[in-house]
């Protein structure tokens, strides 16, 4: 049943570019496309274990740096070593650049379970700032703030086309939809998983999780790497389809956009992040014109702590308990009616 | 009171709407600054400036027949929004030409919007050389590189007395102040000059005692700041306070208002380059009715006395713009860009054409603007 | 060495302002358990209360400094009351991003209501430095510097010595056991986000003069308070005066010494190094984590 929910909407998205073809709108879905990706990936740190990464946005910076760099080439001194790397193949680059990231989130994920909760979050917070400043600051290596510019689009080989450069309105969008697809599979094995099953019980309570031998650290470990490599994988799409990057990919709002996309939709759901993405990717564009740019922020803030105070589970589950509410109530008064039949043909 | 500004905006521009026979008989031009974010005190000045420059067209006449309109979007001080905006205001509003994007960065990113949808854009602001060397034939720079800047400003070296032997740096840890410290530097060390320290500052910091200790026993008898006008204000107050004897310029045409009003120590003298000088209009200004106009219609709008520096931007962005539709005869793409090349008009900055720079076959436009150096004392400014 | 000594003076100016800055934040997390990011939007108040007083209505600037508190302390109520106690506290994450949400609203606010132009308080004491050999130090900042100190001893003595403080410290180890022995925990909420609200604002009013006030200011001032709370241990109130001078010392002398380009990283950097090798803060002598 969800599973032919979930290929009938993609196919529908699929057709998007075909039934609407409107390269601003198109444009428009590809821009949130990418940070929904990123949010599948915060999902599976805040939603399935938990803990509240404030600095998700270096993974994705990470991402889309390693592989702007790789396929950019580069030549940077070391320690009075020239290191020169030649471009390398765009693809190479970026699966670089999820391995790059992911390997930053095993680190984060070493040091920062060793604290919790607020002591998390402001780590991970520091780990985004410290990687902002090295971005800005190692101008050999990253241009620091005059950017990386004329970043390669990514490739496709298509039998009869040959290589084609995914430039256009709608292979950004076919792409962007792709790795939300692969991301959102990825997850939902994830979560079925040996894994995901500890995960969540060591969400639920991790002292019983403990003492019943789940070894608690690794299984975090696994879940941050996982999440920082799609994170990291979002950052290499941004930065192969804007195709600049600067050491503003490693703000905070990105990591608030994230975050307020997995919760509006319902952290620890598979669709919460695409749902609160849709909703909070579309709005700023929706708003653009209609109110000044300061109170679109203002409605933006309004919004996400309206949803918190009065939605703090997020709209799946909220609706999912709706729809629950509803056939329990069908269901009883079924069973309601059926006796009364029952009574009505003994008499 | 703010809300009444904006009344008053949306009945002006009712009536505007209402003097015309036919509301779509209007010629759009596509505005991209950032209105939100970081730097968005100066995107707003060069917006106001762009408005006065479509009043002031529009009053006497617009172009060819027709009322120019400004579609304006905020690129909210980051490179994806500002790509955004350039894909609305083309695909959406459907402008045949552009004015844009303030910072580097933003530029930089809307680039290759520019060339695959065939749409001309006049950059006002952005000051990296990349913008006009990386080979993109719709991209038409009406403000100088920190390179022209640089040179302009050894032309003038016999101006200091005594004479500048040994600088250091202070400059804002972005595209623009870190451009601004390698050209300046070059042509120092081109002239003989010996460069000594260059200190960083973070975009948002406040606080610079730290670099202004470190400077000042350095030896030198110079400090080029470069940064925006708070960070410039914040400098110079702090660099009176910490006793620094060094003489300062600053660079990149801002300058430190808030110290005419609140000027620091007694005999605190500063230098500054600037790309309009407000205050000495009369005697420097290359074309000085027209910057009187300018100045004239920002102050009647209320506008705010510093943002006039920064908003004459906008001004000669629309300027140069409208005068390229005049010279297209019609508002398409392409025309525009080639009657780009043809533009000669008179701007607040100065005289306003366009030289070719970049790659072969593919060149962006460049144009030479002026640049002014004044003095700040106790409050009071003086053409230098 | 004129540097060195220039150095010192300005880390203890600096730090005095961090540790003002730092204690509201602390107590907030301490007794509260919540992490206030609209702290720096507080001190941005507060300067811009300061602004409106003594550049717009022509006031004094001390008596600007007062208002802003009394309105910090106003204000940081009126939060508690209508966002805070509304959510309970139980989750800290939510109320980690119901703060981010306000810290959102107050700066556009203030951007829509003053413009993104920074404003300039024009300071009631002479421009010329006092100098003492080579070090130069401005009137306005000893001023600061003397008022920091003051207030920082005032707010020890209300922590130590006041029954309020006595209850505050009750709720801080133990809530339920407050509740049973008669503190009103709800005031005391209230209470404690007042006076943390109040001191960021006085912060900024006191700053103003000597700084310009922007829009933005307030990011600036929440990155350097989380700094500085972290430094001193969360919750930990003479931890975060100490982390202050601390984190002022590290920049003054980072940058002096090091680079001024990773001066701002110097401190995150401490504060990935003190979560790695000493969670609980440099300055704590014992505290559960996490």
């Amino acid at each position: 049943m969800n599973k032919i929910v979930f290929f009938v909407v993609v196919a529908l998205l699929a057709l998007l570019p075909v039934l609407w073809p409107d390269p601003y709108m198109l444009s428009v879905v590809s821009a949130a496309g990418i940070m929904i990706v990123a949010a599948i990936s915060l999902n599976v740190l805040l939603g399935f274990t938990g803990q509240l990464s404030l600095g998700h946005a270096a993974f994705f910076g990470i991402g889309a740096y390693t592989s702007a760099l790789l396929s950019l080439g580069f030549d940077v001194s070391l320690f009075g070593y020239l290191l020169v790397v030649d471009p390398k193949p765009v693809w190479v680059a970026f699966v670089s650049g999820i391995l790059v990231a992911a390997a930053f989130g095993w680190l984060i994920g070493k040091l920062a379970f060793r604290v919790r909760g607020a002591y998390f979050v402001i780590v991970t917070i520091c780990f985004a700032q410290v990687m902002r400043m090295v971005a800005l600051n190692w101008v050999d290596l990253t241009e620091g703030p005059m950017a990386l510019v004329s970043i390669p689009a990514l490739t496709l080989w298509i039998p009869g086309e040959g290589v084609i450069k995914l430039v256009s309105k709608s292979a950004t969008y076919w792409l962007v939809l792709a790795a939300n697809v692969l991301a959102y599979l990825i997850v939902a094995r994830l979560v079925l998983s040996r894994f995901g099953r500890a995960a969540i019980a060591l969400r639920e309570n991790e002292t019983l999780a403990k003492s019943i031998g789940i070894p608690v650290t690794r299984y975090l470990i696994v879940f941050s790497v996982i999440s920082a490599g799609i994170a990291g994988a979002a950052g290499g799409l941004y930065a192969h389809t804007v195709r600049i990057i600067d050491p503003e990919v490693f703000m905070f709002i990105y990591t608030i956009t994230m975050v307020i996309m997995v919760i509006a939709g319902g952290k620890g759901t598979l669709a919460g992040p695409v749902i609160g993405g849709i909703i909070f990717g579309l709005l700023p564009e929706l708003l653009r014109g209609v109110v000044a740019p300061e109170v679109q922020w203002m409605l933006y803030g309004a919004l996400m702590v309206l949803l918190l105070l009065f939605m703090p589970k997020g709209i799946v589950p909220t609706f999912n308990g709706l729809v629950r509410r509803l056939r329990a109530r069908l269901a009883r008064e079924k069973t309601a009616a059926a006796p009364a039949k029952a009574r009505g043909a003994n008499a | 009171m703010c809300n009444r500004k904006k009344l008053l905006a949306v009945l002006a521009s009712g009536a505007l709407f209402a003097s015309q026979a036919h509301a779509e008989d209007t010629i759009k031009i596509g505005v991209s600054q950032p209105l939100t974010g970081s730097v968005a005190a100066a995107g707003t000045y060069v917006t106001n400036g762009a408005r006065l420059a479509a009043d002031y067209l529009n009053a006497n006449g617009g172009v060819l027949g027709k009322q120019i309109e400004l579609v304006v979007e905020d690129n909210k001080s980051n490179p994806r929004e500002a790509v955004n905006s350039a894909e609305k205001l083309i695909l959406s509003n459907k402008v045949p030409v552009m004015m844009g994007a303030w910072g580097s960065t933003f530029t930089l990113a809307t680039m290759p919007k520019l060339e695959e949808y065939g749409v001309p854009m006049v950059v006002e602001t952005a000051s990296s050389s990349k913008v006009t060397t990386s080979g993109n034939p719709w991209v038409f720079r009406i403000s100088p590189t920190s390179k022209m800047e640089a040179q302009a400003f050894a032309e003038q070296l016999s101006a200091f007395q005594p004479a500048i032997k040994k600088v250091d740096f202070l400059s804002v840890n972005n595209d623009w102040g870190l451009g601004a410290a390698t050209e300046f530097k070059a042509v120092f060390e081109a002239k003989g000059i010996e460069v000594g320290r260059s200190e960083t500052m973070a975009p948002d910091a406040t606080d610079l005692s730290a670099q202004l200790a470190a400077i000042k026993n350095s030896g030198s008898d110079t400090v080029i700041v470069t940064s925006g006008v708070e960070q410039l204000t914040l400098a110079i107050r702090q660099a009176a306070e910490q006793g620094i004897k060094q003489r300062i310029i600053t660079t990149g045409g801002s300058f430190p208002e808030p110290l005419v009003k609140n000027p620091g120590p007694k005999g605190y003298v500063t230098t500054h380059l600037l790309f309009f000088s407000p205050w000495t209009a009369e005697q420097q200004a290359a074309n000085p009715e027209l910057a009187k106009a300018y100045m004239d219609a920002w102050n009647e709008k209320g506008y705010p006395f510093p943002g006039l520096t920064e908003g004459f931007r906008g001004f000669d962005g629309i300027l140069t713009i409208a005068e390229a539709i005049r010279l297209a005869g019609k508002a398409e793409p392409e025309a525009i860009r080639d009657a780009l090349w043809k533009v000669q008009v008179k701007g607040v900055n100065g005289d306003i054409a366009f030289h070719q720079e970049g790659p072969e076959g593919k060149e962006s436009g460049q144009n030479k603007p002026n640049i002014y150096i004044v003095q700040l004392k106790d409050g009071e400014v003086s053409a230098l | 060495m004129d540097q060195f000594l220039q150095h010192i003076v300005n880390a203890l100016v600096l730090g005095s302002t961090y540790a003002l800055l730092g204690i509201g934040l602390t107590l907030i997390f301490g007794i509260m358990r919540v992490v206030n990011f609209a702290h720096g939007e507080l001190y941005a108040f507060g300067a811009y209360v300061s602004y409106a007083l003594v550049s717009l209505l022509g006031l004094n600037y001390f008596g600007s400094v007062l208002l802003a508190g009394m309105l910090g302390l106003l204000l940081g109520a009126a939060i508690e009351f209508l966002l805070l106690r509304r959510c309970k506290l139980e989750n800290i994450d939510e109320v980690m991003l119901i703060m981010i949400g306000l810290m959102i609203i107050m700066q556009n606010a203030e951007l829509l209501l003053w413009g993104g132009v920074a404003k300039v308080v024009p300071t009631p004491f002479a421009q010329e430095s006092i100098t003492i050999g080579g070090i130069y130090l401005s009137p306005t900042r000893l001023f600061v510097f003397c008022a920091a100190v003051v207030l920082l001893i005032a707010f020890y003595l209300i922590i130590e010595r006041s029954r309020l403080g006595l209850a505050m410290r009750a709720t801080f180890q133990d809530r339920d056991a407050a509740k049973i022995v008669g503190v009103n925990v709800g005031s005391i909420y209230t209470l404690t986000f007042a006076l943390g609200s109040c001191m960021a604002a006085v912060t900024g009013a006191l700053l103003a003069p000597v700084f310009v006030v922007a829009p933005t200011m307030g990011d600036l001032a929440s990155l350097k308070a989380f700094a500085i709370v972290i430094l001193g241990g969360l919750g930990n109130i003479p931890g975060a005066a100490l982390g202050g001078f601390a984190l002022a010392a590290i920049e003054e002398f980072g940058s002096g010494y090091i680079s001024t380009a990773y001066r701002d990283a110097l401190g995150f950097l401490a504060i990935l190094i003190v979560m790695v090798i000493r969670p609980q803060g440099l300055f704590a002598i014992k505290e559960r984590v996490g």
